[in-house]
């Protein structure tokens, strides 16, 4: 007898509780047409910033219906839930498109998150998510949020058609290098079965969006009418897998990774921050997740200790800085401890140290907005801010000044120099001599 | 900031620091439960900058009236938890103090925009529904007897009729498998949601509170 539907969500649904995805900003792209029309039909929405409807006991946010499709894998991967897992169970494409909308009906999802185990061979296990996510915008019309986890190995034509189904898709580096992925996953080719796969992630979708902003520029306003005419009479055979499923002509699948941090032996911060640097340069990585390694019982790496959450936390906040401050890997260098890995403490702070060491206090009178970057508390939008309120010959006279265009000031404040003063610390009076160490006036 | 010597308005430049726009103010300030028409002649005259700024404990007040608002209707549509029946009517229960049902529909409207959404008010016992065309009205029977009515004359579409679950076991299921004991943190799950959400109807009793989130008072 199979097993029931609540079954598979409960062993499959336990089975992707490692991965980390969230539902972001689909960047649905509102300012092109849409090439089949804009039908009544299409059941769910994407927000510009995607509404958690639940959080789990940890306080992660669980807005996406995230199970395996299969939790069945070829690979054994020694970290791996799955490994562990006696039931082996799987979605049908029916049983999963339409358990989704049940939730989806509920209110306690805002979308899809599909990942699975390789059953079989990746392509015929992507073929089946595939037909899982067909049913789910073509017979269902679900036009919400869907993440699209790529396995290792997959053929090309498969991504090609993943990429226009989805709004952001994956496919896990689990490791920085290849080494280090085959002392925690031997079976996977790091290159072939990784690299390669994002590479051509990055292709597709460039080569895509640029053949068809070429098409859409050349076209008259009236034969882009026939030009349209034809998608919709293609889309009824396979015009979908040339455009975006709803008629965009725009892909915007933005690619992520994930990374088991701490299972490899000696695996660094410093080598994670190398390869997400690598990857936002070279594959045009919208952001990566971290997963702080915990061993699981059954699994060859069950007596392993587990890696700390704060080391998970401090990466995170390290690849804030890359990614959104534009901070480049040399200046993470400075602060990265002779083992490799991040010190203890916010990384922006221990940088704003180093900085502050060899330059002046910033003046938000008189700073770039790269110099305001550097001051812990002074994020993009407050640098902006300040930017451009002294475009308009605003004159910052006061600390309230820059509280009340963002300024975190409790971290800022070491960092400022407003009006030629700054704030000075009992470190600099011990310093400045005026107190002795045991505390006498001289 | 706008001391002597500071003319320019800073927030007229770069938008909003914390406070809001007169716009927004007259707006959106009326959807809440103590606005007076008093209140908003009072804003008009009040340059912009000082509720821009929280400049003033008048403003402080307004904003953090508006804050109130725009929570609500937030909340509303995280935590209210719909059901859907065969004739595609969607239907749920909300607690909102201040006048945001429309912005609600609204939300659910833009997702399920071929059907009709009903949801009932604790608050004013009343409920209010949505048709396709965004058309609103509002009546003080009850939600059962609202949906009954506004499904009469539609065609039946069994979509889900063949899944013998309820959406909250199926969601009980997948909420309960997602949880890692090693990564348990209570006061984050606290601040995520706070203890005033569990007072919602679509949270209370809910599966989240069942789940690992009991008090003393639960035992009581």
């Amino acid at each position: 007898m199979s097993p029931s539907i609540l079954t598979k969500i409960r062993v499959l649904g336990e089975n992707s509780k490692y991965d980390i995805c969230a539902s972001t900003a689909s960047s649905r792209s509102t300012k092109y047409p849409k090439l089949f029309g804009d039908s009544k039909k299409w059941i769910g929405a994407t927000e510009s910033a995607g509404i958690c409807h639940s959080y789990t006991p940890d306080g992660r946010c669980m807005s996406l219906f995230k199970t395996l499709y299969t939790n069945k894998c070829i690979y054994n991967c020694k970290y791996c839930f799955s490994h562990s897992c006696k039931k082996k169970m799987s979605f049908t494409p029916e049983e999963y498109a339409r358990t989704f909308m049940k939730l989806y009906t509920m209110n306690t999802v805002e979308g899809v998150f599909i990942s699975s185990g390789v059953c079989g061979s990746a392509d015929k296990t992507t073929e089946d998510m595939l037909e899982a996510i067909r049913l789910l915008r073509f017979k269902y019309n679900f036009q919400g949020y869907v993440h699209f986890k790529c396995l290792p190995g997959v053929s090309k034509y498969l991504l090609k058609e993943a990429i226009t189904l989805s709004d952001r898709i994956s496919i896990n580096m689990e490791a920085s290098t290849k080494d280090y992925l085959a002392e925690i996953a031997d079976q996977k080719d790091f290159n072939n079965d990784i690299l390669t796969r994002q590479h051509w992630l990055k292709q597709i979708r460039i080569k895509h969006n640029d053949e068809t902003l070429k098409i859409l520029r050349d076209l008259q306003q009236d034969e882009k009418l026939d030009y349209q005419e034809k998608m919709i009479k293609d889309r009824r055979e396979n015009g979908y897998k040339k455009f975006r499923w709803d008629g965009a002509p725009i892909l915007n699948s933005g690619q992520t990774t994930q990374f088991v941090v701490g299972a490899a032996e000696s695996e660094t911060d410093y080598d994670l921050l190398k390869r997400i640097d690598w990857g936002y340069r070279e594959i045009d990585l919208r952001r990566a997740y971290f997963s702080s390694f915990i061993p699981i019982e059954g699994t060859p790496l069950a007596g392993k200790q587990a890696a700390s959450l704060a080391r998970e936390h401090r990466l995170y906040q390290t690849d804030w800085l890359l990614r959104i401050y534009h901070y480049k890997l040399k200046d993470i260098e400075d602060v990265i401890t002779e083992e490799g890995n991040l010190p203890q403490g916010d990384p922006k702070i221990h940088l704003a140290r180093q900085y502050f060491k060899d330059h002046s206090l910033v003046d938000p009178n008189q700073a770039s907005y790269h110099e305001l970057l550097r001051v812990p508390g002074i994020g993009p939008i407050s640098a902006k801010r300040i930017i451009n309120l002294r475009a308009k010959k605003f004159i910052f006279k006061r600390r309230e000044n820059l509280k009340n265009v963002g300024v975190g000031l409790k971290r800022a404040d070491p960092f400022l120099q407003i009006n030629g003063q700054n704030q000075t610390t009992l470190h600099d009076f011990i310093n400045n001599d005026n107190l002795t160490i045991e505390g006498e006036i001289k | 900031m706008t001391r002597s010597g500071n003319k320019q308005d800073p927030l007229e430049v770069v938008g909003c620091a914390k406070g809001y726009s007169h716009e927004e103010l007259i707006k959106n300030l009326p959807r809440h439960c103590k606005s007076t028409p008093g209140l908003i002649e009072q804003i008009k005259k009040i340059p912009e900058v000082v509720f821009r700024n929280s400049g003033t404990l008048f403003a402080k007040k307004v904003n953090k009236m508006m804050r109130e608002v725009n929570t609500e209707a937030y909340r509303a549509n995280q935590f209210t938890r719909t059901e859907i029946n065969n004739h595609g009517v969607l239907f749920g229960v909300v607690l909102l103090k201040h006048q945001v049902i429309d912005l609600v529909l609204d939300y659910f409207h833009k997702r399920f925009p071929e059907s009709i959404i009903c949801l009932y008010n604790e608050h004013t016992k009343k409920t209010t529904s949505m048709d396709e065309k965004r058309k609103i009205l509002v009546s003080k029977s009850s939600l059962n007897k609202v949906v009954e009515k506004v499904s009469e004359n539609r065609p039946i579409v069994p979509f889900f009729e063949d899944i013998n679950f309820t959406s909250e076991q199926i969601f009980e299921t997948l909420y309960k498998s997602q949880f890692i004991p090693e990564r348990e943190n209570k006061d984050f799950f606290k601040k995520m949601i706070p203890d005033k959400c569990f007072e919602l109807p679509g949270m209370k009793g809910g599966v989240e509170k069942r789940f690992r989130n009991k008090d003393i008072s639960d035992f009581l």
